[in-house]
């Protein structure tokens, strides 16, 4: 972990779920930063929704993994953008993590995370609602939602 | 030009990427409803150059373009 504040230009793609342990030893690598006073992490985690007669089926079925895949450099040059927008807003974050998931992950996974350290909790947690939506919102990222009879239907974030 | 193509529209196209002569994005358009089965119905967006684009310009057959459906991240 850098001990300088973090503008570094990076792939936020990791091949299938983020493992919960992950979250908790990026944690850890910020016990030597003891400027900071406060974590905020966003998880994502698939879900397993309800897809009612998507495709002219008559039947319920339901998500069953999310296949993701994404236009890679778009979505970390929209990345690098988003991340110097959140430093210059919150100018007392520390650190800026972002991680998102590539190829598929089951329904109750984690498929995305944000995390910002701050010196105190507000940067950290205006930052995190801000950077979680501009992704969201800006990455080329897209979601083939495989479902429990193994056909698929795509995912658009509303 | 090679056109790469994500999601609905590769799954439809059958193809990660195409081979598209096109000197406009308008033409772009066309050749794509042309081309790829039931595109007419699909929303998408044009990135050139890994940027989006949302009105028609002059392509010189260098630039990167990529047809993006709607975007599902997080």
């Amino acid at each position: 972990m850098s001990t300088t504040t973090e503008h570094r230009k990076r792939d936020i793609f990791v091949e299938g779920a983020i493992p919960p342990s992950f979250v908790a030893e990026s944690v850890a690598k910020h016990a030597t930063r003891t400027d900071i006073g406060a974590h905020e992490i966003f998880l994502g985690q698939v879900r397993s929704d309800a897809i009612v007669g998507a495709d002219d089926r008559p039947t319920v079925t339901t998500v069953s993994a999310i296949e993701y895949t994404a236009y890679r450099d778009m979505a970390n040059e929209q990345m690098i953008a988003i991340r110097e927008e959140a430093f210059a807003r919150w100018p007392e974050m520390t650190c800026l993590h972002v991680h998102h998931s590539q190829g598929v992950v089951k329904a109750g996974e984690l498929c995305f995370m944000v995390f910002a350290s701050a010196s105190h909790r507000q940067q950290a947690r205006e930052a995190v609602a801000y950077v979680t939506d501009e992704v969201k919102k800006r990455l080329p990222i897209f979601g083939k939602e495989i479902l429990s009879d193994t056909t698929h239907v795509w995912k658009r974030n509303l | 030009m090679d056109v790469l193509l994500f999601g609905i529209i590769a799954e439809r196209a059958g193809s990660a990427s195409i081979s598209v002569e096109a000197v406009s994005i308008q033409e772009l358009q066309q050749e794509l409803i042309t081309r790829i089965p039931g595109m007419q119905a699909l929303s998408y967006t044009v990135a050139v150059d890994r940027i989006a684009v949302y009105e028609d310009r002059v392509l010189r057959g260098t630039e990167e373009i990529a047809i993006l459906p709607p975007f599902a991240g997080g």
